[in-house]
């Protein structure tokens, strides 16, 4: 397996792989961002929001469940549901009413529903970093490739990825409602006129959208400080992945997430003061040649 | 003055200007007929610089002007009106048509004299010669369908053109819009000279003032003649009626 | 003629306005004149985002960029060099209005949401620069203790400074949107297929309209430096970017003063509330979304409305 040094120096290799790790939270989120956008035309700046819910409700759970690894998988299960719970009542309580307004508008209103969020963080959980251990199942290292160390939870998340983008695709693409949903992006009305109720459809695909943030909140907390402000960051870097890879394609989340991991993995690699620019150039370059973005998108 | 050879346009496959050729004179009145879908906006978009054609080339007095951008086509001296009505919604009348002006003028540029003091007298003159001068402070959401069509034509005319595009300019008006406007186009080419180039739907009113009429089917252009060599011809009666062996009207 | 007595009647609004505004220092205490500066300062910033969104129909995301740029600008100008002060409050704006010509020519080949993507991702970039580059901007510390001429170094003499820079640059916006350029953003705003045919080169009368709105931003952050000694990197974040936007929605964005309204409101709620609790972002949240559901036009559009219903209704009636 030396031979792989030859090529990419160690250094090197593990930046991308840990470029790769981040890709799956990146494009766990973005694919339900991408979803939404899409399909009910909504660019849902509180996705952050909810991501950051996702990761505050893991922590809750997993201290409910005493700490460990029960902790964790409960939270696995139980925070995007939770995320998934409070969106459908946002969906059902106000969404619903907004499907036709502009676009600026629904921006500004999520943008509001963010702020909302944001502050019922801080009421609910305090102001205090929080963690989440990381399961026995993942602690510690693999060595990769004959001796490269890597950490297992990585791994893990290097597996769900690929898992998630498939079950999405199958969603999307094979089942009844999916091909709805996909029909009603396009014409809304004639949907409806056929006989099918398209307002509950468009609430699963809401909540399906926030529950892959809410998931993509959970599988981060054991890597990071579970903090206010999660989600400013997040947001931005979701809205720029999306557009990079076309509005509406989620194969196109999945490429834009891949660029932006590793470009902010590599970029800090090359130029440590200054590598966050990376990920951003990238999104530049993109929207310079293809400024619908990467793959076909749906508006 | 404008001629238009092999023009082609397609759109994700579907040919929606297949090889038209079309030429007008100085002075004339040309009308384009064909049924719908026959790709009469495509082409007036394609001539206009809104579309750029795949293939074929557009002449205006000798010069080409193929694949110009839109701003620079209005520069050359050829004015359009469009189908569905597409003015400024929030100006009034009088400012619709002014803006219109100030563009031709090249005072666009212009970033401290107030817009109320300029070319008023030349606004007023475009709103008299089409007859909306006592609506002039109306915002255009108070305005009638045919008065709205009007006032296109109003925008058109004041980029001081030769050569005039309208499409469909009777759309959609009652009656007695239909007969003032129809009233307006033989103005402005009688007492203004201006060369008009126009598509419509009713065959009264085609047959009435054009001069020589095109043909367009499924993109392409099947003749190009004098209301009687259109009125008699089989391939026209074929697409409209079916092979009827009857003369159109 | 009933029009020109309500515009009448506005102007003597503004001048009523204006006066109170001079008058202010003399009875209010030191902490409202600093206050009633930032509210002006950021009335103006928010004026020119819509110079470029309600007039121009452009989706600028991330106006906050031109804004921190001129702060910054002026900020270093007057602690690193030993050129004149002044020359430092001119220089800001024009560091901003020129980055608006760079961004401006980039984005400008896309449309609508894209182009403000486009713009946020270099605005992005601009914000990394500044935050990063430790050694020239100060970084996450932002710059402090700015010199200031004396002559405006008081709070009251910031306060007149800013007032006075403000009221001007404002009346010169206001020229602008009634001369023929303005009449010209306005259609392209409304249709832009339209004004190409009718000769308008679009694309760069936009670039001119950017480069005005962001010129007018740095003047604002200049501004900024002139009455908090500082700059600091968040002040190109996105999310100053979308305050400003939410000023000018709850003011009004198809009126000339409504974004200086709601920046008025903004900033004076946020400092009342603040006092009370730390949850501000919930009430701005709260009211933002009231404001979309009743006032889409903002406060200010929903008084012209009604002011113009007294136009209408005589006008059918003819």
């Amino acid at each position: 397996m030396d031979f792989i040094y030859a090529i990419v120096p160690p250094r090197v290799l593990s930046q991308i792989l840990v470029g790769l790790s981040r890709t799956t939270i990146l494009f766990i989120v973005s694919s339900g961002l991408s979803l939404i956008l899409g399909v009910l035309r909504i660019p849902n700046v509180a996705h952050g929001s909810l991501y950051m819910i996702g990761a505050f409700m893991a922590y809750s759970l997993s201290v409910l469940f005493g700490g460990g690894d029960l902790g964790f998988w409960m939270a696995l299960i139980g925070a995007p549901i939770g995320v998934a719970i409070v969106s459908l009542v946002a969906e059902r309580g106000l969404f619903q009413y907004l499907y036709e307004r502009e676009h600026l508008m629904l921006l500004l209103l999520t943008f509001a529903f963010s702020l909302v969020f944001g502050d019922l963080v801080k009421i609910v959980w305090g102001t205090e970093y929080k963690s989440v251990p990381v399961p026995h199942v993942f602690q510690g290292f693999i060595n990769l490739f004959g001796g490269l160390p890597f950490p297992l939870y990585n791994l893990f998340l290097l597996i769900v990825g690929p898992i998630v983008a498939v079950a999405l695709w199958l969603f999307v693409n094979k089942t009844k409602i999916g091909k709805i949903a996909r029909a009603a992006a396009v014409d809304r009305e004639m949907v409806g006129a056929v006989g099918i109720n398209v307002s509950w459809v468009f609430a699963i695909v809401f909540v399906i959208g926030c529950l892959l943030a809410g998931l993509g909140g959970v599988l981060v907390a054991p890597t990071v400080s579970v903090t206010l402000g999660m989600d400013h960051t997040l947001i931005m870097e979701a809205f720029l992945i999306v557009i990079m890879g076309g509005l509406g394609n989620i194969w196109g989340a999945l490429l834009g997430a891949l660029i932006f991991g590793l470009a902010q993995s590599l970029g800090i690699l090359i130029w440590s003061q200054f590598g966050i620019i990376f990920p951003y150039a990238a999104v530049i370059v993109v929207l310079l040649f293809r400024p619908t973005g990467l793959l076909k998108s749906t508006w | 003055m404008l001629e238009v050879k092999s023009l082609s346009k397609s759109f994700d496959g579907f040919k929606a200007v297949n090889n038209a050729n079309l030429d007008v004179q100085k002075g004339e009145i040309v009308a384009v007929i064909g049924p719908n879908g026959a790709g009469k906006t495509t082409l007036f978009n394609l001539i206009t610089g809104i579309l750029r054609p795949d293939s074929g080339t557009v002449h205006f007095k000798g010069e080409n002007i193929t694949g110009l951008p839109p701003y620079k086509v209005c520069r050359k001296r050829i004015s359009r009106s469009f189908q569905v009505v597409n003015i400024f919604p929030r100006l009034t009348v009088f400012e619709n048509v002014q803006v219109s002006i100030l563009s031709r003028e090249k005072k666009t540029w212009n970033l401290f004299t107030p817009s109320s003091k300029l070319v008023t007298d030349e606004t007023s003159q475009i709103l008299e010669n089409v007859g909306l001068v006592e609506k002039r402070d109306r915002t255009t959401a108070l305005l009638s369908h045919g008065d709205r069509k009007v006032l296109e034509i109003a925008m058109a005319l004041g980029g001081d053109p030769e050569f005039l595009i309208l499409d469909e300019p009777t759309a959609g008006m009652a009656p007695e819009e239909t007969a003032r406007c129809i009233e307006l186009v033989k103005s402005l080419s009688g007492k203004l000279g201006l060369t008009i180039l126009f598509c419509e739907h009713d065959m009264e009113i085609v047959f009435g003032i054009a001069d020589r009429i095109m043909v367009m089917v499924r993109g392409a252009t099947i003749v190009q003649g004098s209301c009687d060599e259109v009125r008699c011809n089989e391939a026209v009666q074929d697409a409209y009626l079916g092979g009827s062996d009857v003369c159109l009207m | 003629m009933a029009q020109s007595t309500t515009r009448g009647k506005a102007q003597l609004w503004v001048y009523a306005g204006l006066v109170i505004l001079f008058l202010l220092p003399l009875i209010l205490p030191r902490f409202y004149i600093y206050l009633a500066s930032i509210i002006l300062l950021t009335g103006l910033l928010a004026t020119s985002l819509n110079f470029v969104l309600g007039y121009g129909g452009i989706f600028q995301f991330h106006h906050a960029v031109f804004y921190g740029v001129g702060a910054y600008a002026t900020a270093l100008m007057l602690t690193r060099s030993d050129f004149s002060p002044w020359l430092g409050f001119i220089v800001g704006p024009f560091i901003a209005g020129l980055l608006s010509l760079v961004m401006g020519l980039i984005c400008i080949r896309l449309s609508k949401l894209y182009f403000g993507m486009l713009q946020i991702s270099l605005g992005s970039l601009v914000w990394i620069i500044v935050y990063r580059w430790y050694s020239f901007t100060g970084g996450d510390d932002g710059i402090h203790g700015v010199p200031l001429p004396d002559i405006i170094s008081s709070p009251n003499s910031a306060y007149y400074f800013t007032l006075i820079v403000t009221a001007i640059s404002l009346f010169v916006m206001y020229k602008i949107i009634k001369s023929p350029f303005g009449s010209v953003l306005q259609g392209i705003r409304d249709n832009p297929v339209r004004s190409e045919m009718i000769g308008i080169n679009v694309k760069r009368h936009q670039l001119l309209a950017l480069i005005i709105a962001g010129f007018f931003a740095g003047v604002a952050g200049s501004l900024f430096v002139v009455v908090d000694n500082t700059a600091f990197p968040d002040m190109l974040f996105w999310t100053l970017s979308l305050e400003v936007l939410i000023m000018c929605l709850l003011g009004g964005w198809f009126t000339f003063l409504g974004p200086m309204l709601g920046a008025a409101i903004i900033i004076a709620l946020r400092t009342f509330i603040s006092t009370y609790t730390t949850y501000w972002a919930l009430v701005l949240g709260v009211l933002m979304m009231l404001v979309i559901f009743f006032l889409p036009n903002g406060v200010l559009g929903y008084v012209e409305e009604k002011i113009k219903k007294g136009f209408i209704e005589p006008v059918i009636k003819e």
